[in-house]
């Protein structure tokens, strides 16, 4: 088995990798520009959950497919399971982790704050991914108020 | 709820994980910079960043002292290769001088699922592992170079990782006296 | 007994953290002078003990032991140098200081990727986890007796 830690040093590379290339393409822009490492988590999430659920039965719907980003696929890759999932049942999905591995080494509260957005952006474009390629498309943004505690929110868009 | 994680092996999970996202990072940087020898150089220093932090997880989980010997370096790489890649490489090749030798790998997780378009033929895919050996072994005294001899994407039956000894690092010298 | 101080040096010989808990007496010296000296002695006493050594030695200089208090050192493979300053009611010290190395510093600053490893540790993380981890220890007393 390959020890987890490889994936976290190598997460914290893809973080130094595209701010390096931002700040090189953008000497003056004032917001880091971590697109890039949007989509790096996206097609990581796509082909991801390809291997994760190539055996297993279609999912109900929506909520079912939540459930399942939630539970099984966030325990493969984050070591735990979401803490609190809400939903306004229109499309709306708010996942809490109270402990995110990314962040649970960095700080515990509002130190490094601004600095938040690097370590949790690789994984909003996971979950978007994933959901892709289950067939749901969505938007994915996260919120930190106080480290290690991340909040996910997703968007199903509906067309 | 119907699905249990136990369906899951999360041990094959997590290193495909490292393979796909490595995967997305050379990608993103073939992209970025446009040549083959850039993505190798930057592949090999983003390797470097990792190895100087890896030795040191390392070094406190195995709680393994100072290498005697050229001979015990590569076995503790060794055991670090099966530790954080999940492969066991074989040590072989030494220079008659003994200061160079080879990693052996039969199967390379990182290049599993990986196929290179012709146009990239001269890129180093797996360079990242000779940064990380580079920034590893120089945090333990040892100045080292590392490069590919074989590689399982261009043809070749295994991964061939070559490293020579260049110089052992002294200790600094407190400031202000020399 | 009481654990009074700790220092720790990065692989160069600069001073990453300091911290006290019960020092009673200050050196007169700015930190920064204190430290130099600190990395000065443990850098000739090292390189002294392996030289005099009458044996092969593996492990070189480990403590040392004034009639107040005893300085303990570790030192990893990759150099980084962790100096604790006990009473000398503090017996081996070797276990707790690979303890804060593997548990505290390789968790909150090889492992924080805002931390960078050659300079002084900014984060408030470690430090709460270095002073709960020291406090823990059997070895630490608030008060000195």
């Amino acid at each position: 088995m390959a020890d987890e830690t490889v994936f976290d040093f190598l997460h914290s590379e893809l973080v130094n990798y595209v701010i390096e290339q931002s700040e090189l393409k953008n000497k003056d822009a004032k917001d880091e520009d971590l697109s890039n490492l949007e989509y790096l988590g996206f097609s990581t999430g796509y082909r991801m959950i390809e291997r994760l659920t190539k055996e297993m039965p279609r999912f109900k719907d929506e909520l079912d497919t939540m459930k399942f980003i939630c539970t099984d696929f966030w325990t493969a890759i984050y070591r735990k399971q979401i803490d609190n999932l809400r939903t306004n049942h229109q499309g709306v999905y708010v996942l809490q982790d109270n402990g995110f591995r990314f962040l649970n080494n960095i700080s515990n509260g509002k130190q490094y704050l601004e600095l938040a957005p690097r370590y949790v952006t690789f994984t909003c474009g996971v979950v978007r991914g994933g959901l892709a390629n289950l067939g749901i498309n969505s938007l994915v943004t996260a919120e930190v108020q106080s480290m290690p505690s991340c909040k996910f929110h997703i968007q199903v868009q509906r067309s | 709820m119907s699905r249990s994680s136990s369906r899951i092996d999360t041990k094959k999970v997590n290193s495909e994980l490292v393979t796909l996202t490595y995967g997305a990072l050379v990608a993103q940087m073939i992209k970025d910079l446009d040549n083959a020898d850039d993505v190798s150089k930057q592949l090999e220093r983003l390797g470097y960043n990792m190895g100087i932090r890896i030795v040191e997880d390392f070094l406190s989980k195995t709680g393994s002292g100072r290498c005697l010997d050229l001979k015990d370096t590569a076995d503790k790489v060794q055991m670090a290769f099966k530790m954080y890649l999940g492969v066991q490489p074989n040590v072989a090749n030494w220079s008659a001088a003994g200061d160079e030798f080879s990693f052996i790998l039969d199967s390379n997780p990182l290049t599993e699922l990986v196929e290179l378009p012709d146009d990239l033929k001269n890129l180093k895919y797996c360079n990242i592992i000779c940064g990380v050996l580079r920034g590893a072994l120089e945090m333990v005294h040892l100045d080292v170079q590392s490069w590919i001899v074989q590689d399982q994407l261009k043809g070749d039956s295994n991964t061939e990782i070559r490293l020579k000894f260049i110089r052992r690092l002294e200790d600094s010298i407190p400031a202000g006296e020399d | 007994m009481t654990i009074h101080n700790i220092y720790i040096f990065d692989h160069k010989g600069g001073l990453l953290y300091y911290h006290e808990w019960n020092r009673i007496k200050q050196s007169g010296m700015t930190s920064e002078e204190e430290a130099k000296l600190m990395y000065g002695m443990l850098f000739s006493i090292k390189s002294f003990v392996n030289k005099i050594s009458p044996i092969d030695t593996k492990e070189g200089f480990l403590y040392y032991k004034t009639s107040k208090y005893t300085l303990h050192f570790m030192e990893t493979p990759s150099r980084i140098k962790f100096v604790l300053n006990t009473d000398n009611n503090a017996q081996d010290m070797r276990e707790l200081l690979q303890q804060i190395y593997s548990q505290v510093f390789v968790e909150y600053v090889v492992k924080n990727p805002l931390s960078k490893l050659s300079e002084p540790i900014q984060s408030e993380l470690f430090k709460t986890k270095l002073d709960a981890f020291v406090k823990q220890s059997p070895s630490f007393l608030a008060k000195p007796l």
